[in-house]
């Protein structure tokens, strides 16, 4: 019974905290909502690959840093908390996918060239039908992989950091079943269409007009693509939730931090009970969130039979957690918390468009219910 | 990281299930005792020869000096076969440690003994009428008079009290001192003349709990717990003395499975109440936030088994649990929708009114222990930092 982190996992997080805070501006979030979306340039994304972290849960001999999903979320914990653009971990949900195919070639060649920090690669699963998950999922893929070429056709949305990614692992139903294939952007009949997010995020449509993949770019799990396709879409949940996590945790420290400064009637606005019980509140939310997280990475890592329930009730919970957290936010700093130079809006914007992304609260209770409400007896 | 017991503690499981299902008949039996109190004490008597009381006190105490994780699967184990928490439970939890750590030798081994076994019922004698949250504020008298303490006073909230024949109690016994430091932690017989109680009536309609009213009740100053003025911080140390909280989840995951079950058979039209979206949406909610709080309940263990301390971390897990058990309870009473008001023993009754007993209870365990006002408070301050708000304290 071991249910903390690590000494290893505390020192990662800590050197991760003190190197983005460093390296990575709030303000370039800032900048994004009137520009181009925000990325992370190329000497940066270098430093993360020099790191390890780009394939931080992936195997040593892989190239990866051979650790957990958990140590990946704590990261990526971290990124949300440094309002990092979502590329890192939409990279680590990649490289998850990819090693765990079971072609040979995909963890040589792909996963070294993700790890290395030479191709970024994205996951293009949700399509324009008003809701989430590989259910919905109708892009087709054609042919048989025996002729060894499969043809794609279809519209994917809200394919995060697409402006940036060399390759789209991307969901589709390949005779009845789902699975996971690997596109090339430049591939011939592939347009990238920008899109935004309300933080400042890349994301983008991506159209496949009869693209040509040989069939060796099928991803799959023991010949199972659809059992990878939603192992898959588990852990890039987490990793979301683990985002969150960060969001709301930064926004309450900050917000616990300005009332014991700020002095209204005489004294700090934080020995008044409406502001503490409020901020109390959200740190019962973020633990329990924190708890939920770690239990669904463990469960993830250990494949338990309620791992994917455990993953919907870490995001549905978080979901909730940093919008609850950002909000109060910005009414617990008062005037100075609704203007543009707080950072407490971009967390907002952030848990919002996170919120959204993967599957929202009811989405997941739906998924839970699923599981619970209907069991025999 | 993992969420693994030992096999020992696997072991230790296995022994508590197998003894469990060999003696579930005497548990039955409570239910149907003539005497009831005498059939718990029985019980408790049972489970303690067994060694399962006491279960991490040490040897010299009558205990078992067993692990903390082992401690976890009992409870865990008496939770999960529904087994209703000992007569002696407050004494076991609160005063037992407090003898173990600051009686006197003479003091354990007279009353140790009869706490184990339910020889002796316990009550508790804290709050009062004008001292609830603010429970440093009692003005319960204790004046020392040769060897004997004379005590005056009124206690309010006492679980047990008609059945108790002792009670921990804390008097002022230094009314000039700061309120803090002139309390004292004494154990009176409850057949010492000058002690009545009166049962009290709750909102719910049980009568869980009593008033006991003190006048000129003599009490041997041999029976004072600690230093004289000393009480506060003995009692308080015994408050903190929360235990992880997880056989609370296995009491909530069974809640939920009994609502689950019901929402099942409960017609709405052709359909059932577990059909509607809404219902669907409300159990799933419950469902993570009992997964929360189980995963919470890890957390503290590990703190724990680490040697870290658990700081306010246990008024997370209070708060939490009392609003979670109060959203169960009224979301079972809802569920049964236009027969939720029938009153028991009405015709057309849902679950024999057990919806009512349960929403009522639910409602005092945002009370009782410490509010989830004072929870809010400890969470801020202690937690984080914020500065305290005005109050005389």
């Amino acid at each position: 019974m071991d249910f903390e982190l690590s000494a290893e996992q505390v020192a990662m997080r800590d050197v991760a905290r003190n190197m983005l805070g460093e390296r990575w501006h709030p303000d370039k979030m800032r900048e994004a909502i009137d520009k181009p979306p925000a990325t992370i340039p190329t000497d940066l994304w270098a430093e993360l690959s020099q790191m390890g972290w780009l394939g931080v849960n992936c195997d040593e001999i892989l190239g990866g840093g051979g650790q957990d999903i958990l140590t990946a979320a704590i990261l990526v914990e971290e990124a949300g908390r440094a309002l990092l653009p979502s590329t890192f971990s939409t990279n680590l949900a990649s490289a998850w996918a990819i090693e765990n195919s079971a072609n040979q070639a995909h963890r040589d060649g792909l996963l070294t060239e993700l790890v290395l920090g030479n191709k970024r690669v994205t996951l293009a699963i949700e399509e324009n039908h008003g809701s989430w998950g590989p259910d919905t999922i109708e892009l087709n893929a054609t042919g048989n992989d025996r002729d060894d070429t499969l043809h794609l056709s279809g519209t994917k949305l809200l394919v995060p950091d697409g402006s940036t990614a060399d390759l789209f692992l991307v969901a589709a139903r390949h005779d009845e079943n789902l699975c996971l294939v690997a596109v090339d952007a430049d591939a011939q009949g592939v347009t990238v269409n920008a899109m935004k997010r309300l933080d400042g995020a890349d994301i983008v449509e991506l159209e496949l007009n009869d693209v040509a993949v040989p069939a060796s770019a099928l991803l799959q799990w023991g010949g199972d693509g659809e059992s990878l396709l939603r192992e898959v879409y588990s852990v890039f949940t987490v990793l979301i939730a683990a985002d969150l996590l960060g969001s709301a945790e930064v926004t309450l420290q900050m917000t616990s931090d300005y009332a014991k400064e700020r002095v209204q009637f005489g004294q700090p606005i934080g020995s008044f009970q409406a502001v503490s019980h409020r901020l109390a509140d959200i740190l019962v939310q973020v633990e329990i969130g924190r708890s939920l997280l770690y239990g669904a990475c463990l469960a993830l890592t250990e494949q338990r039979e309620e791992r994917h329930a455990l993953v919907a009730a870490a995001k549905s919970w978080l979901n909730e957690t940093a919008i609850d957290a950002t909000e109060a936010g910005v009414q617990l700093h008062g005037g100075i918390g609704y203007s543009w130079e707080l950072d407490v809006h971009l967390h907002l914007r952030r848990a919002r468009s996170n919120a959204a992304t993967l599957g929202d609260s009811d989405f997941h209770r739906d998924q839970i219910a699923n599981y619970y409400c209907d069991r025999p007896g | 990281m993992d969420l693994l017991f030992s096999p020992a503690d696997e072991q230790y499981r296995t022994r508590i299930r197998a003894w469990l299902s060999d003696n579930a008949g005497d548990l039955a039996l409570i239910a149907k005792a003539e005497d009831p109190l005498q059939a718990a004490r029985d019980w408790q008597r049972k489970m303690y020869e067994a060694g399962f009381v006491g279960l991490t006190w040490p040897k010299s105490c009558g205990g078992q000096e067993a692990s903390l994780t082992q401690q976890v699967v009992l409870s865990e184990e008496l939770a999960q076969a529904r087994i209703p928490h000992l007569i002696n439970g407050i004494a076991l939890t609160t005063l037992g440690p407090t003898l173990i750590q600051h009686g006197t030798e003479q003091q354990r081994q007279r009353f140790l003994p009869g706490i184990l076994s339910a020889k002796e019922i316990w009550c508790q004698g804290f709050s009062e009428p004008g001292a609830g949250s603010d429970l440093p504020s009692l003005t319960t008298r204790a004046v020392l008079d040769g060897d004997e303490f004379v005590v005056n006073g009124q206690k309010v909230w006492t679980s047990l009290a008609p059945i108790a024949d002792w009670c921990f109690l804390l008097a002022r016994t230094d009314p000039k001192a700061p309120k803090r430091e002139g309390i004292s932690y004494l154990l009176c017989d409850m057949k010492t003349p000058g002690v009545t109680v009166r049962p009290l009536r709750n909102a719910g309609g049980g009568f869980h709990f009593s008033e006991v009213f003190f006048e000129d009740v003599k009490i041997p100053r041999d029976n004072c717990v600690g230093e004289i003025n000393g009480g506060w911080k003995i009692a308080r140390s015994t408050l903190e003395h929360e235990r992880s909280g997880l056989s609370g989840v296995v009491a909530l995951e069974a809640n939920l499975e009994r609502q689950r079950q019901m929402a099942a058979k409960l017609k709405v039209g052709d359909k059932t109440a577990l059909d509607k979206p809404g219902n669907r949406q409300k159990l799933a909610q419950y469902w993570i936030e009992i997964e929360g709080l189980r995963h919470l309940g890890y957390r503290a263990l590990s703190d724990q088994l680490a040697g870290r301390p658990p700081g306010a971390s246990a008024s997370v897990g209070k708060l939490f649990s009392s609003r979670l058990r109060q959203k169960i309870a009224k979301t079972s009473l809802e569920l049964a929708g236009p027969l939720a008001p029938v009153a028991k023993k009405s015709p057309h009754v849902i679950e024999r009114g057990r919806l009512h007993a349960g929403y009522f209870d639910a409602l005092g365990y945002s009370i009782g222990g410490g509010t989830s006002e004072i929870m809010h408070n400890t969470i801020a301050e202690r937690i984080l930092g914020l500065p305290r708000s005005t109050r005389d304290d």
